[in-house]
């Protein structure tokens, strides 16, 4: 690894962009970094736009449907499951670099 | 209510708790010179994680969350969204690639990485401006407090609130005490929690875990309030939702008191692991707030007592001790949860002051005005700072400009419009140069401030940059000037780059 970076000194060899990452661990670093952000942004920007297209009128908010902890859906959503979800998006982040980082290590 | 008593019993409360601390501390000093750890830092994820929510957890959380609960109802939701999502861009964006660059300051990594003087001074510049506005938030709840506790008026209550803080600033700093993160985070949780269960038990719900039976609560209220209250946009437009959530969740990941926290820790793994311990830990107070304020509004409920929104306003970010008071648990249970207030606000003011404090020596003073400094004079310029900025912080605090949370949320604004994208694209794109840090970071304060400053004069500047929530615009208006500006100027050196390629970016 260290030869190999010597040899290629040239400017192309220095590239770092998100968007076009350096083949091998940081590829695949970057597409579990992109599934972990596609899962946050469902939850930060999809859900309230679901919310703003679904709920037009208060007295909906109250009466509608199903309830979990006697708390309206919606209601319980954002107060128990959004930092669960979080939680367990950050855990599956963590296990799969863990993989990848020992996968890496062992090649080098 | 009564005004004209001291209330003895907190006052005890909060002695004792500040006596134990500082005595704690002292041993902690002592195991530390023995070798105990580096720095008294914790080992183990979950200890890590305990260490990352105990300095998380502000005035803001612990007071500031359910006031907002108290008066916007669901539309607090949105600072508990953005408060506990701003970690996951924090894991997965930064986490690693800046513990493998090694810096743990926000003007450290800015210079190593653009390798400009200028470009650091400028990020030590909005570390004090965030530790300042962060500060107001926290002199606010201190001051309501006090002034809970003493009886006298909310100016007066602050200036004895910033002489108790300072004091004990100087008698920890004098005696070297070390704070033990984890038993700081038990005390904060606990002492948010058992009131709690007291308050749900009185009310007769089911008193085990609150979090769940407040939804019994929320079944009860009349119609009319609860259709208010559980009402996504009662208070706030769906765009509004989304600039704060997206706001606090930049700025988190951009908090240079937080970013240190996180490196301050063995290795990279157990850092990251450490955050997710962090996550939970700080999940279990935000799945604790959102219940005083539904039991509040139960309370109010059942009485009849309603407050026009203006008083409601007033006393929001004291809610947790009022409903308590209400409710009628135990004065200890009350004294409990106001001193937890205390100590929330007190450990965030004592950091941050001595982050600001540190940026203005480290980085401004020796750097700037005078390179030839001693480690000594530099000390005592450290602890001017503390004093002129604990006065500045004071002066601004007297006229609070919002809520707690509202207030603190600026400070994210600001880090969100500043240092993310520097630490976002210094970290994802090599052609980042020190041209494009700087002129990103003055845009970004501009960004933060125009709203803040102009928004009485031109109210059509609030609508989309809201002060709370700029960042939603004003963070990728600041990544395209950094992403410009860097084109038009020469690339950063070679060195920078292949350390890049090398360091940051490979497992």
């Amino acid at each position: 690894m260290q030869e190999k970076s010597l040899e290629n000194q040239n400017d192309q060899s220095l590239h770092i962009n998100f968007f076009k990452p350096r083949p091998g661990f940081m590829r695949r670093e970057v597409i579990v970094i992109c599934m972990t952000l596609l899962a946050w942004a469902a939850v930060t920007i999809g859900f309230p736009i679901y919310l703003w297209l679904t709920a037009s009128d208060p007295s909906l908010a109250v009466s509608a449907g199903r309830s979990i902890f006697g708390m309206p859906l919606h209601y319980w959503f954002s107060s128990q499951f959004l930092v669960l979800w979080f939680i367990l998006i950050c855990f599956n982040f963590n296990v799969m670099i863990d993989k990848l980082t020992k996968s890496y290590r062992k090649h080098r | 209510m009564d005004f004209s008593n001291i209330k003895l019993l907190p006052i005890l409360v909060l002695g004792v708790a500040l006596i134990v601390s500082l005595a704690l501390g002292l041993i902690n000093r002592r195991h530390f010179r023995g070798g105990y750890g580096i720095d008294g830092q914790p080992t183990g994820h979950a200890g890590i994680g305990a260490a990352i929510a105990s300095n998380w957890m502000s005035a803001a959380s612990f007071l500031g969350i359910a006031g907002v609960f108290f008066v916007q109802g669901y539309f607090a939701f949105a600072y508990i969204l953005g408060w506990t999502g701003g970690y996951v861009l924090l894991l997965v964006l930064m986490g690693s690639q800046l513990r493998r660059f090694g810096k743990y300051t926000a003007p450290d990594f800015v210079e190593a990485r653009f390798e400009s003087s200028g470009a650091r001074i400028c990020s030590a510049a909005i570390t004090i401006l965030i530790s300042l506005i962060y500060c107001v938030a926290q002199y606010k709840g201190i001051g309501l407090i006090f002034s809970w506790i003493f009886g006298i008026d909310y100016t007066k209550a602050l200036l004895l609130g910033t002489v108790v803080v300072l004091s004990y600033l100087v008698v920890a700093g004098a005696l070297g005490a070390v704070r033990n993160q984890r038993l700081h985070y038990l005390i904060l949780i606990f002492s948010f929690v058992i009131p709690l269960m007291f308050i749900a038990k009185k009310l007769g719900y089911s008193w085990l875990v609150p979090q769940f039976s407040y939804g019994t609560a929320l079944r009860e209220l009349p119609v009319q309030t609860a259709g208010q209250y559980l009402f996504p946009w009662t208070f706030g437009t769906p765009y509004q939702w989304i600039a704060l959530s997206v706001t606090l969740m930049l700025g988190t990941a951009g908090l240079p008191h937080v970013l240190s926290r996180f490196y301050t820790v063995p290795n990279n793994r157990d850092a990251r692991w450490g955050v997710v311990w962090g996550l939970f830990f700080i999940g279990l107070l935000y799945w604790s707030a959102p219940a005083f304020g539904a039991f509040a509004k139960t309370w109010q409920a059942r009485t009849g007592n309603s407050l026009d929104p203006e008083s409601a306003h007033a006393i929001a970010d004291l809610i947790i001790v009022k409903t308590g008071e209400w409710v009628g648990i135990p004065d200890f249970l009350v004294a409990i949860l106001a001193v937890g207030g205390i100590l929330a606000a007190f450990s965030t003011i004592t950091s941050l002051l001595v982050t600001g404090a540190g940026a203005f020596a480290y980085d401004i003073y020796f750097r700037l005005i005078n390179p030839r400094a001693s480690e000594k004079q530099l000390m005592w310029v450290a602890k001017g700072v503390t004093l002129v900025m604990a006065v500045l912080i004071l002066v601004v605090a007297v006229n609070p400009p919002g809520l707690i949370a509202e207030i603190t949320a600026v400070a994210f604004a600001l880090a969100g419009n500043t240092l993310f994208p520097v630490f976002l694209l210094g970290i994802w794109w090599d052609r980042t140069n020190k041209q494009g840090a700087m002129a990103g970071m003055i845009v970004g304060i501009l960004l933060t401030f125009t709203p803040v400053l102009l928004g009485h004069l031109v109210p059509s500047i609030l609508v989309w940059l809201p002060p709370t929530s700029s960042a939603l615009i004003g963070a990728p208006v600041v990544i395209l000037v950094i992403i410009a500006v860097s084109l038009m100027t020469p690339p950063p050196s070679e060195e920078v780059r292949r350390f890049l390629v090398e360091k940051v970016h490979s497992p």
